[in-house]
């Protein structure tokens, strides 16, 4: 018996919820796990292996075939209802797949990382937690969920990020991470509400589904038309404005890029998930479900940010000297490559390089953990005041640490884009598309493909210096101290297994099985559209041998500058002090923003003391001289009053007393005394 | 001869008499007696106004209706006195301050 399309459709949507759910009851059990035990990274573990499980299930039954929409009635406002459910596509299940199984290695390296660290329990906690609403993200098929989970992932990072909350730079970057990601989220929410204004629905599938209603609308003369209704075409570059927002907070893009390099004061591990599958990962996709809203303006506006995002964080992690920083601004650059890519069309080889991106770059930070981690060891072990994560400091480790040497190499040759390995595949890909793009366009817009081409021959020499300045040369701790001994090795079984998975996911069989073809890539095939180009030009061959040939040039330079002659940076020069302080975004915005709405909030600090207190404290003033007039007035006219009755009331019976004595004469006295007086008074009328 | 005038002046001084009696004694018995001044100063007056009156003679017959009410009212008010007299022990009208059985 085979079973229907509903039946298939319904065990999808269960596997999938399933795996969503997982990670949610793991951070819920491990929530009441007293801290003496530590089998909360085992739940946590677990719980991901089996959420990867269901997930790779959907994913094979999934992939390539019509896509799984469920979805239920959630709640009815008048006459609008909103239904909750999942949405199950390539893009969904390609993610929904990259998350546990990024994830599971980072569970397994963190239950040996975070081993020594008090709060355990609570890390497994906020993980799985993180796990769960990124899994959440990537399957609902509703705008209201997808921002619920967007705001969730956003939440869980704060709190992964200022995990060690007890250092003062780390509640600073999990507070910036937040205060970046909140303006991304009034973007994507007034996205929302401008979606719903002009479609009336909250529907993912309804909205930008195959013929779905953004794909039916048009813009013409100033007037944005859909086929229930229209606005006024600004709207549709307010939702593209704030969808845009939204991607740059949460992908770390040009405005909104600076938290991600503070938010490495987290764990290690935390890092590696950040930046590899998980919450770097929500704006590309973002852009990936939201994909038929744009025009070609704002596509443009996407490649130009993007490729100005890449450079400049190329150009940032030149001079960097902290290990994890420099993954972070490569990070930070591979994700302009990503929104570069959408930018450009190149729809496909954009979400390709996400899921690439996302092992090599997991590994990378896997091996940062690990050098940083021993780094410490012999921090502790000769009682040095070094900081363990500056990479001056570092040097030959490749004969300590050999396993973890091979990992970054591998990691760095996909970062570079060197062939072999999956990163060929998906940035070549990019790069060939971005020149196709540009081609027979304005002079300007050949600037991004150019500028794309040049920061991946940045990117080679950066990642070059990094492992030339780790794993190369002599030990540098030496040259201060060389009494120092070496006390380190790359780890127990919860290290290496995490390195060897994703450097072998690093390389291309996974993706292909064609090593330097990039369009046989199973992975890109399932995003493409029908019509997609086919390998037409001369770019499809010039483009990658020239950028090997040039990534090996550059990555012997470095190898020569850093190894041979122990090259100094001269640390005078403008562009070097362009690069070391970050292109001064973080000081622009310190003295733009952050002193800005410092005296904005001391100007109000000062209004509110002054005037509002002032005019409470007359108010105050005011009330007590009039409660004092009352009290005068009360005591003296009231009570004035009162007494004086009283007084009388006294006199009149006192007087009146006087005559009922209880003596018979008395009586007599008085009768006769009135009967004078009558006759008195008869007198004196008359 | 003896015109209306000094029969009034009489009349006043009597009921003047009385009226000190009535104020002035502490003896219930001595008040009855000042009482009886007064209300005969008031025949008195009756009678000598009597005199322009000589067809029906109102004035003396209100005299002697009045002389007959007084002595009525006299054994009446003896008889209080002797009940008061009991139950106080005491017939001064300043010590006779309790109403009670």
């Amino acid at each position: 018996m085979i079973p229907d399309q509903a039946h298939i459709a319904h065990i999808q949507t269960f596997h999938t919820v399933v795996a969503v759910v997982l990670p949610l009851l793991a951070a819920v059990i491990n929530n009441f796990i007293p801290n003496k035990l530590k089998i909360t990274g085992w739940i946590s573990t677990i719980a991901i292996l089996l959420s990867a499980a269901f997930a790779i299930s959907v994913f094979a039954a999934v992939w390539n075939t019509t896509a799984v929409h469920t979805q239920q009635l959630w709640f009815t406002i008048g006459a609008t209802k909103v239904y909750a459910g999942v949405w199950l596509n390539n893009l969904s299940v390609m993610m929904l797949a990259l998350v546990p199984v990024i994830a599971l290695p980072v569970h397994i390296y963190s239950m040996a990382y975070m081993k020594e660290d008090e709060r355990f329990n609570r890390y497994f906690t906020y993980l799985s937690f993180f796990c769960f609403s990124m899994l959440a993200l990537v399957v609902v098929d509703s705008t209201i969920l997808l921002y619920a989970f967007w705001e969730l992932v956003g939440f869980s990072s704060y709190l992964l990020i200022g995990f060690w909350f007890t250092r003062d730079k780390a509640v600073q970057a999990n507070k910036k991470a937040f205060i970046m990601n909140r303006i991304g989220d009034v973007g994507l929410l007034s996205a929302v509400i401008i979606l719903f204004a002009q479609y009336g629905t909250f529907d993912l599938v309804r909205l930008f589904g195959d013929n779905g209603l953004v794909s039916k609308s048009v813009i013409e003369n100033g007037v944005w038309i859909a086929p229930a209704g229209q606005l006024p075409a600004v709207w549709q570059y307010v939702a593209f404005a704030g969808i845009f927002l939204g991607m740059a907070a949460k992908s770390a893009q040009f405005p909104l890029h600076t938290w991600l390099p503070d938010a490495m004061e987290g764990p290690t591990s935390v890092s590696a998930l950040i930046h590899a599958a998980t919450m770097v990962a929500a704006g590309v996709f973002l852009l990936g479900r939201a994909y038929p809203l744009f025009t070609p303006e704002e596509l443009s506006v996407f490649a130009v940010i993007g490729c100005f995002t890449a450079f400049m964080a190329a150009s940032i992690a030149l001079t960097q000297n902290d290990l994890k920083r420099i993954l972070a601004y490569s990070t930070i650059s591979q994700l302009g490559f990503m929104v570069l890519a959408m930018g450009v069309g190149a729809y496909a080889s954009s979400l390709f390089h996400l899921a690439t991106h996302a092992f090599f770059k997991c590994l990378l930070f896997l091996v940062a953990g690990i050098v940083i981690h021993e780094m410490q060891h012999i921090k502790h072990e000769n009682h040095l005041d070094i900081d363990p994560q500056n990479i001056l400091y570092m040097g030959g480790l490749r004969k300590k640490l050999p396993l973890t040497f091979i990992s970054a190499v591998i990691g760095s040759l996909a970062l570079i884009g060197l062939l072999f390995t999956s990163g060929y595949l998906s940035k070549d890909g990019i790069l060939i598309q971005a020149f196709e793009w540009a081609e027979g366009k304005a002079w300007y817009f050949q600037l991004v493909p150019a500028g794309a081409l040049l920061t991946s021959l940045l990117t080679a020499f950066y990642v070059s210096r990094l492992i030339v300045k780790v794993f190369f040369g002599k030990f540098r701790l030496l040259n201060i101290n060389p009494d120092i001994k070496l006390h380190i090795s790359d780890g127990g079984w919860n290290y290496k297994m995490p390195l060897v998975l994703l450097a072998l996911c690093s390389l291309f069989p996974l993706f292909s099985l064609h090593p330097w073809l990039y369009e046989h890539a199973w992975l890109y095939q399932g995003f493409l559209p029908a019509n997609h180009l086919e390998r037409m030009n001369v770019y499809h061959t010039l483009i990658p041998v020239g950028v090997n040939i040039f990534c090996v040039i550059v990555m012997y330079l470095a190898y020569a500058m850093y190894v041979k002659r122990n090259y100094v940076a001269r640390q005078n020069g403008w562009l070097f002090r362009l690069s070391y302080n970050q292109w001064y975004i973080d000081a622009i915005y310190n003295k733009l923003f952050v002193k800005g709405a410092l005296a904005l909030s001391n100007l109000l600090y000062w209004f509110d003391r002054t005037v509002i207190d002032g005019i409470v404290n007359l108010l105050r003033s005011i009330t007590g001289t009039l409660s004092s007039l009352a009290e005068w007035a009360d005591r003296y006219v009231v009570n004035g009053i009162i007494y004086l009755i009283t007084v009388l009331v006294r006199r009149t019976g006192n007087l009146v007393r006087l005559f009922q004595g209880g003596k018979l004469q008395y009586y007599m006295y008085s009768m006769l005394a009135v009967v004078l007086l009558v006759f008195i008074f008869k007198l004196l009328i008359s | 001869m003896i015109g209306l005038n000094e029969f009034l002046l009489l009349s006043a001084a009597l009921f003047c008499i009385g009226l000190y009696i009535v104020v002035a004694k502490r003896n219930a018995i001595q008040i009855l007696i000042g009482v009886e001044l007064m209300l005969n100063a008031a025949i008195l007056n009756l009678v000598a106004f009597g005199k322009y009156d000589k067809i029906n003679n109102g004035g003396q017959v209100f005299a002697l209706f009045a002389i007959v009410l007084a002595a009525a009212v006299t054994a009446v008010a003896l008889a209080i006195i002797l009940n008061v007299y009991r139950q106080y022990k005491t017939i001064d009208p300043s010590k006779i301050n309790k109403l009670g059985d």
